[in-house]
């Protein structure tokens, strides 16, 4: 432990891990560690000791361009720390198989897709984090959900949050798809219901709107 | 997921030392972690319970994706999204790109590392389940032998009978790559071909020669006469989110009509991406007709030996080969 | 003494009904107050036209609350411990290691002893987290001894075979039907016979919201049930039995919810264990089954392997029939309509019977038992067709005496290109040949009286529907809202529903297409009650005008030449508004559909994959409430058949009993790439001034389709679902 333990001086010291071993919930609030992602400075000659979580810590998410505090365990995935850690909680996400086979939970790291269910919560501490709530309000609809709505992409909508989130993205990145190419961007996202062909049809009116 | 130490080293030599310690079997063991598309999931089912995660993302020099008149170099934390995206390996090993583009779902491959997709474990249904334990999780069956072995290997089987669930390894191995490791002794460059084991020959275990405290750093491609033409081609049950039930990794380097040069490398149908010597040999000096592409792709399965569900795999396989083949050879099927 | 209730007024009206499958106007009593029918299909402002769905923006931006998504103050989280044997007893259970853990609230065991399937609900632990409480599970201790098992039908067939419940035979005959004299008599005069055998796998619900409920009490007197279910009044009573409270102090609550299928209905084991972790900790308790626990312990679709032999005459007449059908129900009983399904078949004999594995009791799945049978008897008149070389359409109609499916076979060979079709299976040249088949199915979809539904009209112009049923995403609240907006001249945005509670008005289980036509005809009544009651009150303003002489459209209500706003109208009304209390018109709705589906698929030759290319479903359903919302739901129950024809299938290991692929990855549902062009067809030849349920109708004779366009392109018939490209491959090797 080369560095100071000192939290006044404002600088994160990165040594200053936290060491919660065998800490339930209840006793969680004793050590703190509000932001774990550290970048160690490249000049430093010896590296300081890697930083150590287990127990519960604190981290901080980026979240829809908020600041998001959660109490979590090294364990928590990012879907289970915005649906069951956050206040409120974010629940757009939904958690449908927990192994990156639906597509139910897509959300966003820095702007591209990325299943919540098989990242860690503390993994994405230093991610700029979207959820479909961060795309647009039941009164403030993106296009994209608009269009939605207006072709009924949607059924029972447990996998819609995830479609949606999935073609907001891939539309910035293509923004005059095919219908092969829709349906290659979002073969990662299941429905039961059977709401493909009209999810495509969104997809590809949005599009054509010019507005995404 | 069973709780564990998350710890967070800058450099190579940190790292090592935190998957030192605790040392077992893979399954108890500390882990690294990187896009932790596969790792997270054999943690959540309890197969894998590292008592620590080791993140490599922080870790400087692993991201590193240069192409030059030698080849390519592909940093272990490139994401498949990466690799399948980079214009020059398009252009100049399509067959890597196709491999990439082939794998999981746009999701996975954000996050997912090549690396990472090397050191995948089995999808062998028997290995993921939690209330089994098959031999290669320590127990003493492997169920697969007389079970429902449809998705199971029809070369290099015994004791156990996984399929390697790589696409970018077929590949990788027909193009002639090699893999840098970092241990604790340093550093080791592994020809593709010595890094996958038999469940016959290494620690049945595992999948590959690394040990808990080993780690992928790089992978280099070499440039060759045949990895313009290279190509991959998987055939998958369910479109839109398979592994492979059968694929293969071919590459052609011609003259004129004859040709030169020749790479067949299966997938999905053995414990490692396997590699056809004898229709690659037969291949040369040969012109990719018709008979020629059958009669390789007879050679390329010659010794299958498939299990009670599996036999399908030998003609799927070949009509891959054969197709690939035309693809690679500039030729019609 | 019992008093004598004065009877109801009544009054006679024509409607039109099928008789013996022909559309007939037939005469029936309703109630005096009743208001008039429907009126004709095409003479609607809002209903039988295309409209989103009204909880749209909710759900498109991650706002809709389901039950999955409830996290009271406090609450913790539950999960199940399997049992991981297919057949053992638990002579020990040991919890107290894992009561000591941190974050462990509560470990109850459950009722069984004996537990009859891997995958059987053993105990359940309460923890403040998910993965407090997956580690508390592996902390039980406990000891089984291990019985032997049998799971798969044909071995649990054998004599000899495990018992899957001691005091009864594994083989059930559950039923049998026809003369078998007279069918034998009958083969002897058939010019053709084809005698197959059918199997078609145990298939997945797959809900994407899995089973599951958040109990919402923390002691007292009062509780709220969050339940992911088809049914919010299924929920009440078994709830406040195990919380130990009265009925009626237990609400459950279903604002939105992610798919049941048919497996959704009262609370369920995983709503047993959460109410009981609730009353033990006073603490609120979600226990929502993970994805491998839906997989093995919430029910499934019933398996079927169906042994049939028919005979025809060589002008496509179907002489005799003969069947031996095993349900392959699990547990359970499973379910399967008997042959020759929907066919008529000169004489027929079949025997039914239930056959037990060690596996979970299979449950309801949309039009449970119709897709198995029509499976094996589409498959089998195709291959009756092709043996006597006749359009295997054509084939069809001479079987089928209901003019309604000839009309829409006629209407789905337009859509899809029928006269494009190789008669020669695998004839078409190449690698990748294309084929197509057809298939024909029934269903009920009737309704009953179960809805109790209030209209409102505010003294504000405001208009709220109110009952206590559930929307699955079939389009309940937008319809609700459609039929009183249309009643009252008004918009569909005009309107509030308040659904999914069980405070309000009664309402029957989403079950066997049964909402729409329950529903439907008492919302209509309320807004027909809720609009004569505002006539009556607002008279004043029209002259005394007779309530019957108001008419309202546009959102304006006029009578004896005067026109004014709704708004203005209701000005009028007295502060509490009013309230127009619906009950179920018998004459509003009816039960009987057709469908019939085409599709077309191209098989790669040299390796078994099949690609579908086209579907077509034609659905008739006498009054479509909303169009665009019946067309996803068409095109819902083709896929959901694409799924079952191709690549669904539970896959059970024999050795070790369990479940293979109780996953999304390895139990394969379609994804975006295997959608092929869809199109979905309402049938509007159907004049019936009637609302009938669809949801079932439209899944049963896709399956059979697909089977049979597989086996015209490529000259293969797999007898056994799903088609996969290992069964092709094989077959094509092997021909």
């Amino acid at each position: 432990m080369s560095k100071s333990h000192d939290e006044t001086n404002g600088k994160h010291d990165p040594s200053r891990r936290s060491f919660l071993k065998g800490v339930g919930i209840a006793g969680a609030g004793a050590a703190v560690v509000d932001r774990i992602w550290v970048e160690v400075e490249a000049k430093e000659e010896q590296p300081a000791a890697p930083e150590t979580l287990s127990g519960n810590v604190k981290v901080v998410l980026d979240v829809n361009g908020g600041k998001v505090p959660v109490e979590v365990e090294p364990r928590t995935t990012l879907l289970n720390a915005l649906r069951n850690h956050a206040e409120p909680a974010l629940t757009g996400p939904k958690l449908v198989c927990d192994v990156g086979t639906c597509g139910a939970c897509t959300v966003l790291l820095d702007g591209k897709p990325a299943y919540s269910c098989l990242v860690l919560a503390v993994d994405a501490a230093s991610r700029k984090i979207t959820t479909v709530e961060g795309l647009g309000t039941p009164e403030n609809l993106s296009v994209v959900q608009s269009a939605f709505i207006e072709k009924d992409g949607l059924m029972c909508g447990f996998c819609t949050p995830g479609f949606v989130t999935t073609i907001s993205a891939y539309l910035k990145k293509n923004p005059n798809p095919t219908l092969a190419e829709v349906q290659e961007a979002c073969k990662g996202n299941f429905c039961r219901c059977g709401t493909y062909p009209r999810v495509f049809e969104a997809a590809l009116a949005a599009a054509k709107s010019g507005r995404v | 997921m069973k709780a564990f130490e998350w710890t967070n080293p800058t450099d190579l030599n940190q790292a090592v030392k935190l998957l030192s310690n605790n040392a077992g079997d893979i399954d108890d063991a500390p882990r690294p972690i990187a896009g932790g598309q596969d790792l997270l999931t054999t943690m959540k089912d309890y197969t894998s319970r590292p008592t620590r995660l080791v993140n490599l993302k922080n870790i400087k020099g692993l991201n590193r994706l240069s192409l030059d008149a030698k080849g390519l170099t592909i940093g272990a934390l490139i994401t498949l999204t990466e690799l399948e995206e980079h214009q020059g390996v398009r252009k100049q090993m399509p067959g890597l790109a196709q491999a990439a583009h082939s794998i999981a779902t746009p999701q996975i491959r954000n996050l997912g590392t090549v690396g990472g997709n090397l050191c995948q474990r089995p999808r062998c249904w028997y290995f993921r389940l939690e209330e089994v334990n098959c031999l290669k999780k320590g127990g003493s069956e492997c169920y697969a032998v007389t079970g429902e072995n449809k998705y199971n290997a029809i070369f290099g089987g015994g004791p156990s009978y996984i399929v390697h669930p790589s696409d970018l390894a077929p590949m990788l191995m027909a193009l002639g790559a090699k893999i840098t490791v970092v241990g604790p002794a340093g550093k080791r460059v592994i020809p593709i071909e010595q890094f996958f084991t038999l469940p016959s020959e290494g620690n049945i275990r595992r999948e590959n020669v690394l040990k808990n405290d080993d780690l992928i750093t790089e992978i280099f491609v070499p440039a060759s006469g045949f990895a313009g033409s290279s190509t991959y081609l998987k055939f998958k049950e369910r479109d839109s989110l398979d592994f492979a039930m059968a694929s293969v990794a071919a590459a052609v380097q011609k003259s004129g009509n004859t040709v030169k040069d020749a790479r067949v490398v299966l997938g999905g149908v053995a414990p490692i991406p396997w590699r056809v010597p004898a229709a690659e040999k037969y291949l040369i000096g040969k012109t990719l007709t018709k008979e020629v592409m059958n009669e390789t792709a007879k050679l390329a399965l010659a010794d299958a030996k498939p299990l009670e569900k599996n036999a399908y795999k030998v003609p799927l396989a070949q009509t891959l080969v054969r197709r690939a083949l035309a693809i690679a050879g500039g030729v019609t099927a | 003494m019992q008093q004598q209730q004065p009877a109801k007024p009544k009054k006679k009206i024509k409607v039109v009904r099928p008789v013996n499958g022909i559309d007939q106007e037939v005469e029936i009593e309703v109630d005096a107050d009743s208001g008039p029918g429907w009126g004709p299909n095409d003479k609607h402002t809002l209903l039988n036209h295309p409209w989103p769905r009204v909880d749209g923006p909710l759900k498109v931006s991650g706002a809709a609350h389901y039950t999955y998504d409830m996290r009271p103050k406090g609450m913790l989280f539950a999960r199940i411990l399997r049992c991981p044997h297919a057949h053992a007893k638990v002579t020990k259970f040991d919890s107290s290691a894992a009561e000591k853990m941190p974050g462990i609230a509560a470990v109850i065991q459950g009722p069984l002893t004996e537990l009859r399937y891997a995958g059987a609900p053993v105990a359940a632990v309460a923890a403040k987290t998910p993965e407090l409480a997956d580690d508390a599970l592996r902390a039980i201790v406990v000891t089984y001894e291990v019985l032997p098992h049998v799971v798969h039908a044909q071995k649990a067939a054998e004599p000899d075979a495990p018992k899957v419940v001691a005091e009864e035979q594994n083989l059930q005959q559950k039923a049998k039907a026809g003369d078998l004299a007279k069918v034998e008599a009958a083969f002897a005069t058939a010019d053709a016979i084809v005698e197959a055998e059918y199997i078609s796998a145990r298939i997945h619900h797959a809900c994407l919201e899995t089973h599951g409920v958040v109990v919402d009490y923390s002691g007292g007197e009062t509780a709220t049930v969050y339940a992911s279910t088809q049914g919010t009044f299924t929920i009440p009573k078994d709830a406040a039995t195990q919380l130990g409270l009265k009925e009626s102090d237990v609400t459950s609550v279903v604002q939105h919810m992610g798919g049941g299928f048919g497996s959704k209905f009262g609370i369920g084991v995983e709503g047993m264990f959460a109410c009981k972790l609730s009353k033990q900790t006073k603490t609120p308790v979600k226990l929502m089954l993970t994805r491998q626990d839906e997989f093995v312990m919430a029910g499934n679709r019933s398996g079927a392997w169906q042994k049939i032999k028919a005979g025809v005459k060589n002008d496509g007449t179907l002489v005799a029939l003969q069947a031996r059908q095993y349900r392959l129900g699990g547990v359970g009983q499973g379910s399967q309509a008997g042959q020759p399904y929907i066919y008529r078949a000169g004489d027929f004999y079949r025997e039914i019977y239930a056959l037990h594995t060690n596996e979970d009791a299979t449950v309801a799945m949309r039009a449970p038992g119709h897709p198995e049978a029509s499976f094996a008897m589409e498959s089998l008149m195709d291959e009756l067709a092709y043996k006597i070389k006749m359009d295997p359409m054509e084939f069809r109609k001479k079987n089928l005496r209901d003019p309604v499916y000839h009309r829409q076979l006629d209407r789905g060979a337009k859509a899809i290109g029928w006269e494009r079709r190789n008669p020669v299976p695998g004839g078409n040249p190449g690698v990748l040949k294309r084929g197509m088949g057809c298939a024909v199915g029934t269903w009920g979809g009737g309704g009953n009286d179960a809805c109790k539904v209030d209209v409102t009209i505010g003294r504000d112009g405001s208009v709220l529907v109110s009952v206590g049923t559930q929307d699955l995403g079939t389009g309940t609240r937008t319809f609700t809202r459609a039929v009183v907006a249309e009643e009252l001249g008004l918009q569909i945005s005009d309107i509030k529903e308040e659904i999914g509670n069980s405070k309000l008005g009664g309402a029957n289980d989403s079950g066997g297409s049964t909402t729409a036509a329950s529903l439907s005809p008492s919302v209509k009544d309320g807004a027909y009650k809720a609009r004569m009651l505002f006539a009556e009150r607002v008279a004043s303003l029209f002259d005394n005008a007779k309530p019957e002489e108001l008419t309202f459209t546009n959102g304006n209500v006029s009578g004896k030449g005067k026109t004014i706003s709704w708004k203005q109208a209701c000005a009028a009304l007295p502060s509490a508004g009013v309230t127009g209390h619906g009950v179920w018109r018998q004459d509003l709705q009816a039960s009987g559909i057709h469908g019939a589906s085409f599709a077309e698929v191209e098989v790669d030759t040299e390796t078994g994959h099949v690609k579908p290319i086209r579907m077509v479903h034609v659905q008739d359903g006498g009054l479509p409430l909303n169009r665009l919302t019946m067309e996803s739901q068409i095109n819902g129950g083709m896929i959901q058949a694409l799924g079952m024809a191709l690549w669904e299938g539970r896959v059970m290991d024999e050795k070790l009993g369990v479940q293979l692929n109780p996953g999304l990855g390895d139990y394969k549902i379609p994804g975006s790439l295997e959608i092929p062009e869809m199109i979905p067809i309402i049938d509007d030849d159907d004049k019936r001034e009637v609302v009938i349920g669809i949801a079932e109708g439209c899944i049963i004779p896709a399956l059979g389709a697909v089977v049979n366009a597989v086996f015209n392109a490529c000259g293969v018939r797999v007898r056994e679902t799903p088609l996969t490209p290992d069964k092709i491959l094989m077959g094509l090797m092997n021909a």
